[in-house]
Parts: C-alpha cells; sequence; structure tokens
C-alpha cells in the first residue's frame, strides 16, 4: 500500500501555498525584529540564499529542471523556519550548514519535495543541536532587558566575528531562555514562585518571547481560514500540552510551570502551526492527525521536563516522523463494503 | 584469476562484509570514531576470523552435523576470549578504548557466518584466506568509516594512535583546522549511520559505473 | 533402530566434550601466561591515573595497594565502602586520593577523584565518569579543557564557603554559558570533599 502523502489535490499550487505560509511567519518575524533587533533577519538572508544556492546545485546534478522546484517555495518556508529556531546570535556558518544540511540530508538524499520521511527543518535543527549544542543553546536577550549602550552593529559583529567584540559585551546580550532557566534553577532547590521573579519572565511565558509566539499565532490563524492547514494538527497539540501541563501544575506547582507558560514558551506556537503541519511529513488522515499531535505535545513535554536538553520539539517531531505511515495505515477510514 | 585472488576480490569488494553483506553492523557502528578504533577492532576480527576458519577446515569432517554451530561457536568464542586476554595484558590502552567490544567479536555474525558458508565446505589454505580477507575487508571499511567521522567529528586523523604505540607516536596524529569547533554529530551514533550509508552509496555508485 | 540411535548420541555427545575439552584446555592456558601482564598492565594504568591527581614525585610508596577504606558519608555522596588511596613519604601519609560522587549533574552522577594533601590543599582533580551532554558540559574532562584544573592548590582556607560556587553565583570558578549545572556539581563535591578530609583528617593522616 502507498501511504506517501499525497500531494495537494484540486487545490492551489505549491508556490501559492508556500507563498501565504511565508507571509503567515511576518507578523512574528516583525515582533522578533522588534523585541531581539536584527539578527534574526541576517540570518533569515543567510538561510534564503543558502537554500537557493543549494538546491540549484542539487537539481542540476540530478538533471532537474530548476525553476519550477525552486520557485515552489518549499524551500525557502524550510530556511526561515530553521533561521526562526536557531539563536539569533549563532555564528554565520551555524545557520548556512543547518540549510544546507536541511535541503541535502532532509530533502533531496529523499527524492526531494513529496518524499521527505522527515521535517527537513528539524532535521537540520537537531543536528545542529546535537553538533553545536553550545552554539545552540546561546540566545540573545530581549533589546530591552540588556544594560547599557546596545548597537545592532554589535549583533552583525557577533553573527560574522565574535572575536571582534568583547567578552562583556557578549555577556550583557546574552541570556537564558526561560525553558533552560527554569531547568538550571530547580536544580538550585528554588521554588518555581520564586524563579519566576527573574526579570526574563513575562506574563505567561518568557519576556518579549511571549510576544513574538503571538505573531506566530496570528500568523497561523491566518493559515487556518485560508484552509491551508488543517486544524486538527494544531489544536490537538496545543490542548494536548495544556492539559499535561495542567496536570502536573496542579499536582506540583512549585515545579511545574502553569500550561499557559508551556504553549507561550519554547517553540510550542512555531510547532503547532508551521513545523507538524508540513503537509509531507504529516499524517494524512483527520484522526491520524490527531493522534500525531498528541503524541508530539507528549513528547515535547517529557523531554522539556526531564531530557537532557531544554527544548524537545526537534526530537519530538522527528521521532513522530517515522511513525507517521504506520498513523496513516491504521487509520485510514474503511473501504466501503470491506471487513474491518 | 587464481582462487586466493577471487578470495581477496570477494572479500575487500565483491562481498564486502562492511558494505555488501552487512553482517556485524554492531562494532562498524559502535566503535568506529576514529581510524585507530576502526583498525585496531578490524584487525583483531580479521584475526579471529583467520584462525577460525583455519582451525574449522581441517577438522570439519570431524565435527558431527547436528552441533557443528555450538563446536563453531566454542572455537570462535575460545579465539576470542584468547585475543582478548593478548590485547588486555600487552595493550591496555587500546583494551580500554575499544571495552566490551574485544567480546563482543564472538557474537559478530560474520565471523560464524564464514566458518558456516566457507570453512565448513572448503579445504584450509583457502578457507584461512577467505577468513582473513573477509576480516581485512571489513577492517576496512572501519577504517574508512572511522576516518571519515574522525575527520569530520574532530578534524584530525589518527588521534588515539598513542593508546596502540605509546605516547611517543602523539605527534603522528594529523589536525587538519587549527580552530575546529568540531561536529559532534558525526561522532555520535547517527554519525556512524550517515557515514556507512554514504560508503554504501559510493560503492554502488561505482560499480553501475563500471 | 534404539541401538542406533544411542550410538549416535554418544558419538555427538563424545565430540561434543572432546572440543569443549581442548577449548577449555586452551583458554587455561593463555588465562595462565597472561594473567601477570594483565594484572600489571591494570596496575599501571591505574596509578598512570592515580598519577594525574597526585604526581609520582610526591611520594615513593606503592600507591595502588596502600588503600584504607571509606563507609558511605554524605560528603562523599557514596552507598557502598570505597577505598581511598593513601601516598607516602618515608611511611608519613603526605596525601590521600578521595573518590567522590556529585549526585547533581546535569544527566545524573559525576564521579571525580580528588586527591588532598595533608594541609587540606587540593592537588588534582579528575573526573572519573559522567553523563553530561557531549559538547557542553563534558568541558570537566581533561582531555576537553583545562578547566578541571582551576582546583588545583585550592584549600577551604583560600577559598571561603560562599566563593565555592561559578562567576556567575558570586563565585570564584569559571564556566562555560550554557553549562552551569555541571561545574556546579563538581564544584559543590570537591568542597564536600574538602570538609571530609578535613573531619576525618585522623583517620586519613594515620600511620
Amino acid at each position: 500500500m502507498n501511504n506517501r502523502s499525497p500531494y495537494i489535490v484540486n487545490a492551489p499550487s505549491v508556490s501559492t501555498i508556500m507563498f501565504k505560509v511565508l507571509l503567515a511567519l511576518i507578523p512574528g518575524i516583525a515582533l522578533y525584529v522588534y523585541a531581539y533587533g536584527f539578527g534574526v533577519l541576517v540570518n533569515i538572508f543567510l538561510a534564503s540564499l543558502t537554500v537557493l544556492l543549494t538546491e540549484s546545485t542539487i537539481l542540476s546534478i540530478r538533471k532537474l529542471p530548476i525553476k519550477p522546484f525552486i520557485f515552489d517555495g518549499s524551500g525557502l518556508v524550510t530556511a526561515w523556519l530553521l533561521a526562526l529556531s536557531i539563536p539569533s546570535i549563532a555564528p554565520w556558518w551555524i545557520i548556512v550548514l543547518g540549510t544546507l544540511l536541511c535541503i541535502i540530508f532532509g530533502k533531496h538524499l529523499y527524492g526531494g519535495l513529496g518524499y521527505n520521511l522527515f521535517n527537513p527543518a528539524m532535521v537540520g535543527y537537531a543536528i545542529l543541536l546535537i553538533s553545536f549544542p553550545a552554539f545552540m543553546t546561546h540566545w540573545q536577550a530581549p533589546i530591552f532587558l540588556i544594560d547599557g549602550h546596545f548597537a545592532w552593529i554589535d549583533q552583525i559583529k557577533i553573527i560574522f566575528n565574535s572575536q571582534l567584540i568583547s567578552k562583556e559585551t557578549v555577556d550583557a546580550i546574552s541570556s537564558a531562555t526561560p525553558l533552560d532557566y527554569i531547568k538550571t534553577q530547580l536544580t538550585l532547590d528554588q521554588p518555581l514562585s520564586r524563579i519566576k521573579q527573574d526579570k526574563i519572565f513575562g506574563f505567561f511565558g518568557g519576556q518579549s518571547l511571549e510576544m513574538i509566539n503571538f505573531g506566530y499565532l496570528v500568523g497561523g490563524l491566518y493559515l487556518l481560514k485560508e484552509k491551508i492547514v488543517s486544524w486538527h494538527l494544531p489544536v490537538a497539540f496545543l490542548l494536548t500540552l495544556f492539559l499535561i501541563g495542567l496536570i502536573f501544575n496542579i499536582y506540583q506547582p512549585d515545579t511545574f510551570a502553569s500550561p499557559l507558560f508551556q504553549i507561550m514558551s519554547g517553540g510550542s506556537i512555531l510547532c503547532a502551526f508551521f513545523i507538524i503541519t508540513d503537509p509531507v511529513s504529516a499524517p494524512t488522515t483527520p484522526k491520524g492527525k490527531i493522534y500525531f499531535g498528541i503524541a508530539i505535545a507528549l513528547l515535547v513535554f517529557i523531554i522539556r521536563i526531564f531530557g537532557g536538553y531544554p527544548e524537545g520539539i526537534a526530537f519530538a517531531v522527528l521521532f513522530m516522523n517515522i511513525c507517521v505511515p504506520l498513523i496513516d495505515s491504521l487509520t485510514q477510514p474503511r473501504v466501503f463494503g470491506h471487513k474491518q | 584469476m587464481n582462487s586466493i585472488q577471487k578470495i581477496a576480490l570477494d572479500g575487500f569488494w565483491k562481498q564486502n562484509p562492511g558494505v555488501v553483506q552487512l553482517l556485524g553492523l554492531c562494532p562498524t557502528l559502535a566503535i568506529t570514531t576514529s581510524v585507530i578504533n576502526g583498525l585496531s577492532l578490524g584487525i583483531a576480527t580479521a584475526i579471529v576470523m583467520a584462525l577460525s576458519n583455519g582451525s574449522v577446515s581441517p577438522i570439519r569432517k570431524f565435527i558431527p552435523i547436528e552441533i557443528r554451530v555450538p563446536v563453531f561457536v566454542l572455537i570462535i568464542a575460545s579465539l576470542v576470549t584468547i585475543i582478548d586476554f593478548s590485547i588486555h595484558a600487552f595493550i591496555q590502552p587500546l583494551y580500554k578504548a575499544l571495552g566490551i567490544f574485544i567480546p563482543l567479536i564472538v557474537t559478530n555474525c560474520i565471523v560464524l557466518a564464514r566458518v558456516e558458508s566457507f570453512a565448513a565446505k572448503n579445504e584450509t589454505t583457502p578457507s584461512f584466506f577467505d577468513g582473513l580477507f573477509m576480516g581485512l575487508g571489513l577492517a576496512m571499511v572501519l577504517t574508512l568509516l572511522g576516518g571519515l567521522r574522525e575527520l569530520f567529528g574532530k578534524g584530525t586523523l589518527f588521534s588515539g594512535i598513542d593508546l596502540v604505540f605509546g605516547p611517543s607516536a602523539n605527534n603522528l596524529v594529523i589536525h587538519f583546522f587549527g580552530d575546529y569547533h568540531g561536529f559532534l554529530l558525526a561522532i555520535l551514533p547517527p554519525g556512524a549511520f550517515i557515514g556507512l550509508a554514504c560508503l554504501i552509496a559510493l560503492k554502488n555508485r561505482i560499480e553501475t559505473n563500471q | 533402530m534404539f541401538k542406533d540411535h544411542f550410538k549416535k548420541i554418544s558419538i555427538t555427545a563424545t565430540s561434543m566434550i572432546i572440543f569443549s575439552f581442548i577449548a577449555s584446555t586452551a583458554l587455561s592456558i593463555s588465562y595462565f601466561i597472561t594473567k601477570s601482564p594483565i594484572d600489571e598492565s591494570d596496575a599501571k594504568a591505574k596509578k598512570i591515573f592515580l598519577n594525574q591527581v597526585i604526581s609520582a614525585n610526591l611520594y615513593d610508596n606503592d600507591l595502588v595497594k596502600d588503600t584504607i577504606s571509606a563507609e558511605p558519608s554524605q560528603l562523599l555522596g557514596n552507598k557502598k565502602n570505597i577505598e581511598i588511596y593513601r601516598a607516602k613519604i618515608k611511611n608519613k601519609v603526605v596525601a590521600v586520593i578521595i573518590e567522590s560522587i556529585a549526585p547533581d549533574g546535569y544527566s545524573g552522577e559525576i564521579k571525580t577523584l580528588v586527591g588532598i594533601d595533608h594541609e587540606n590543599k587540593v592537588l588534582g582533580v579528575r573526573v572519573i565518569n559522567h553523563k553530561e551532554t557531549p559538547g557542553l558540559g563534558d568541558y570537566i574532562e581533561i582531555e576537553k579543557s583545562k578547566w578541571i584544573k582551576n582546583f588545583d592548590n585550592t584549600s577551604l582556607e583560600k577559598i571561603t564557603e560562599n566563593h565555592w560556587a561559578v562567576k556567575k553565583d558570586g563565585g570564584e570558578f569559571d564556566y562555560t554559558t550554557g553549562a552551569t549545572i555541571t561545574p556546579r556539581a563538581v564544584i559543590k563535591s570537591t568542597y564536600k570533599t574538602l570538609l571530609y578530609a578535613k573531619e576525618n583528617k585522623q583517620r586519613l593522616f594515620a600511620l
């Protein structure tokens, strides 16, 4: 039986869809720039450039027409998602190498768009996180939390040659993410209520981070309205994450953060609307999508709380990607006239 | 082409255990984090294979067919244990680096597979060379994979050479980049799978081009 | 019929016994040949490792064999009796090597060896094993970074209790951004080992 995700049938072309996905990312990116400066734009630019160069090279090696495949925009979506997932002050070669790996190992080795088993952006992210954990967990602090003067040129310098600026400046503009901070402080036997007094926390999630997540949410709702993503995946994912967060939070409020925190921090929203909804690597049946979303949310929560890394979305998504053919075949609606 | 040459060609290329038969993947994947590790375990395996093939073949007519597998395993296990003792006694640092993987040669299917499929049916000399070349073919793959992973993962080649030849050999380690951050994935288990896949693809590519 | 069967089984069993006998003889011989080299090389390897903590020119006894046993202690984090190695010059204890367990690493326990001299000064610390994240928390290994050498020559007198911490927490010790749990655990366990050595000084440094 062929369980491969179907190309979108009777629907707008791939390039229209991908263009709308990119459009939906804009509010989040705009807020990102507002809160963190231009670093993320540099990363997006580098990623896009790498995608175009890598894809045209590979397509010409594979003797495929270059133009239609490049302009379908799927590579750009991968590149942008990866750029938004990594720290905005990571050295330039991180995003270039990551995008290269996404396109080669995540996409073309499997046969190109429509054939990839794994979400390409998450393949790149997981490889980067495992290989360069020091760079990949070194995040920038929101601009208005940085003491003293902060020049945008410093961000450019950090990305292209961190030796140009002093270690003090690097320390001043970097900060732990809320998820990581909670994990670290809990080992010092501090109650969560005290940990959350820190200035890096906002109303629900991280200071400024929750704002960006709100931007992604707006974009995600737009995608729902345009019927580019079906509601099953984001709703199943977010609801499960909320519920399991709630259960643990009620059980031990001083160790486990509130359910809203789980949703508004890390990459939860981006994951719910833009990552697990990748039409190629997600299940195709509505029931399958719901199981997929639930399982990813559970894994994300488990990795966040008990795992060796502060955020678990990439690993959870990749793990469930392997299960997609199984999910699809188990949730295939019964063909009329056939027995169960 | 005489038969020894054919056996060598089979071992190194046509029937290579590492990239064609895909037998004995556990050590292939687990131990190949550097050239030295890969080469050392490869050579140890080759010695075991040559000796086990060479010792099973002359006595093959005395082994009752019903208990041939227990007898083969007995012989292989004894040989492996003797080699394990010797490495522990005389090359202690290497013993520490390879750890459990020397005793685990016993469970490497390629050893039993060659004994069962070749040594039990052929004369002693060809059997000995079959074990030797199959083992060296595996050693070649282990070394290549180790080199690949070490080069990408650490930016060096022959690191850990002092484990075999003593501290004085340390200056034989080749450093390719001055300031290399280390591509950890290559060293970690996923890197072994990706690296092996690349080697298999490369071999298939060369074959289809011929 | 039965006789044939019996004959076949006897032949099979006899040959299995013969093969087992040959194999075990070969094994016993090689065991006796390699036994003393194995013991020697194990002791040598252990000595090389211990010498990283206390350099070889500081003592003249056979460090590997000169041990006393230590009961489980809160300060060392050990649950079973462990051996403490004692370095002597002319039969006078000059330093001890204590195995210490930090229970609160990022992913599990971190085992270290701490060398302490008779003035309660740290001679050296080395990590025996740990499960910290590769590339992030593993800079406590001497192969990866010189960080662990920060402990050399420290003591309870030189660094007051509050300063046994990473710089981020107002202490004396460096750390790598993004991995503070690991050094915290090692610093804490080294500090507690020093306390242990101080409290048990009579016993550790007795003749």
